[in-house]
């Protein structure tokens, strides 16, 4: 019965052996060590499960506390026991095994630091510990539980991931994280109510009035502000930047344009002028022209009408008066040397005695004040020979117009008189009739 | 919320090397096969 018994307790300390096994293979180091206490509670003779516990408080950092499992088990069974082979990696390297004791220090002497308030000290020589020794759970434990201590939350939340990844379901591990998960809540709802609601006293009352309707409020009428401030800009953007550039480019673009036209007017009135030019030219040229065909003309005329004149003359068949017809249409300039020799044979032929007669009439009219007939007498007189009687013809021309009331051609007449025989009798006849009497000549008599 | 110096109390000095022996003196060995014995013993008694 007894062996029974004892078979039983190795079947249940193999069991949990088992347990821990699996366990520390998913590194949960804390329910192995758990389940390898139970173990040895069962069998202390379980060598495999001391010496898988005193791996697990390798790993986990633990070393001396690993090592104390290993001797026991080298103590249980000397030989054929892979505790001596852990014993022996251990104490193969002393400075390793001293940088280890010198870690542990540090961290015992970081609980007295914390015990003493001197949480800085303790942080950062916690620091350099997990750099040493990045497996040893407690200084990440201890590490967190300071940080959250001093509300530095996001580092804390770092030391527990590497913490956690150590030994994943350690109770205290996860009490820090359950811890931290909270804190974060209460601080973000803090800070959402503190932006929520607005908190204020008025007399003996608390008052907390929701931040989210003046916000909504003022929402909208801040859209619009800004819209209308985002136009005015825009606005001014465009009126002080673009506008002036565009404009700028137009006056160039037009004032490109105008120095165009400007050349193009220039050039245009250049050539207006050299056409006007030329046109004023072939005018003068065409007044020569027509300057040389009048005269030739003229000429002709001239030479037919004295040719008209000496025929009649010759014949003897025509009065003065048709012979004096035709003279008066010969132009004497006209006419070469010949033709003004018998012009002037003509003239005196005809002209003469002609005048002679119708001056005599003249002269008669105007004494028995026939004076309109006088006028055509005396003009037919001073168109044949004007200067007839020296001047005497164009005083008597006159006094006729001054007696038959036209003034004008009075004036016109003695003034005649005046420019053309001056210093003569006639001349002062003349002068005694622009003064207005004009009984002189003729009418004197 | 944690009360910092009662999670402190919870944090343990670690062994030194110096206190692997007194550790390995003091570890109880105790297990159920002892327990049985003694409860054999008293029922033999």
């Amino acid at each position: 019965m007894e062996y029974e018994y004892k078979q039983k307790i190795i079947y249940q300390s193999n069991y949990w052996y088992n347990d821990g096994l699996r366990k520390a293979n998913m590194h949960d180091l804390s329910g192995a060590i758990v389940s390898l206490r139970r173990s040895l509670q069962y069998n202390r003779d379980n060598v495999a499960a001391r010496n898988l516990l005193g791996l697990v408080y390798y790993g986990r950092g633990e070393v001396c506390e690993g090592l104390v499992e290993w001797i026991i088990s080298k103590n249980f069974k000397a030989k054929d026991n892979i505790a001596n082979y852990f014993i022996a990696s251990i104490q193969s390297s002393e400075s390793e095994l001293e940088n280890y004791n010198q870690v542990v220090k540090k961290f015992n002497q970081c609980l007295n630091y914390c015990q003493q308030d001197g949480e800085d000290l303790a942080i950062i020589q916690l620091k350099k510990i997990v750099v040493e020794q990045p497996n040893f759970l407690k200084a990440h434990q201890l590490l967190a539980l300071l940080y959250l201590h001093t509300e530095q939350y996001a580092r804390a939340r770092q030391t527990l991931r590497t913490a956690r990844k150590i030994d994943t379901t350690n109770e205290q591990t996860l009490l820090y994280m359950h811890e931290l998960t909270q804190l974060r809540g209460k601080k973000l709802k803090d800070q959402t109510q503190k932006e929520e609601t607005i908190t204020y006293t008025l007399g003996n009352e608390t008052i907390i009035q929701p931040v989210s309707a003046r916000i909504k409020e003022a929402a909208g009428r801040n859209t619009i502000l800004n819209i209308l401030l985002g136009i005015i800009v825009g606005a001014a953007f465009v009126w002080f930047l673009i506008v002036p550039a565009v404009v700028t480019s137009k006056n160039h673009t037009t004032n490109r344009q105008l120095v165009e036209y400007s050349d193009q007017i220039a050039a245009k009135d250049a050539e207006i002028s050299a056409q006007k030019s030329a046109l004023a030219e072939y005018r003068s040229t065409n007044d020569e022209s027509e300057e040389t065909v009048q005269t030739a003309a003229s000429t002709s005329d001239s030479y037919e009408n004295l040719m008209l004149a000496s025929s009649q003359y010759d014949s003897n068949q025509y009065n003065n008066s048709t012979i004096a017809e035709a003279l008066l249409n010969v132009k004497r300039a006209a006419l070469g040397a010949q033709g003004q020799a018998r012009y002037d044979e003509l003239v005196q032929s005809v002209f003469t005695p002609l005048c002679d007669e119708l001056y005599a009439t003249a002269v008669s009219q105007i004494q028995v004040a026939n004076y309109a007939s006088a006028i055509d007498s005396l003009n037919q007189v001073v168109s044949m020979i004007e200067g007839y009687n020296d001047g005497a013809a164009l005083l008597n021309l006159g006094v006729a117009y001054a007696k038959n009331g036209d003034t004008e051609n009075a004036t016109t007449r003695f003034n005649q008189v005046v420019e053309t025989y001056p210093n003569t009798d006639i001349a002062a006849a003349a002068k005694t009739a622009l003064g207005g009497d004009s009984n002189v000549g003729a009418a004197a008599q | 919320m944690l009360d910092f110096q009662e999670e402190l109390k919870k944090f343990k000095p670690s062994l030194e090397v110096e206190d692997i022996e007194d550790a390995v003196y003091q570890e109880n060995l105790s297990d159920m096969t002892d327990l049985l014995r003694e409860v054999m013993d008293q029922n033999n008694k």
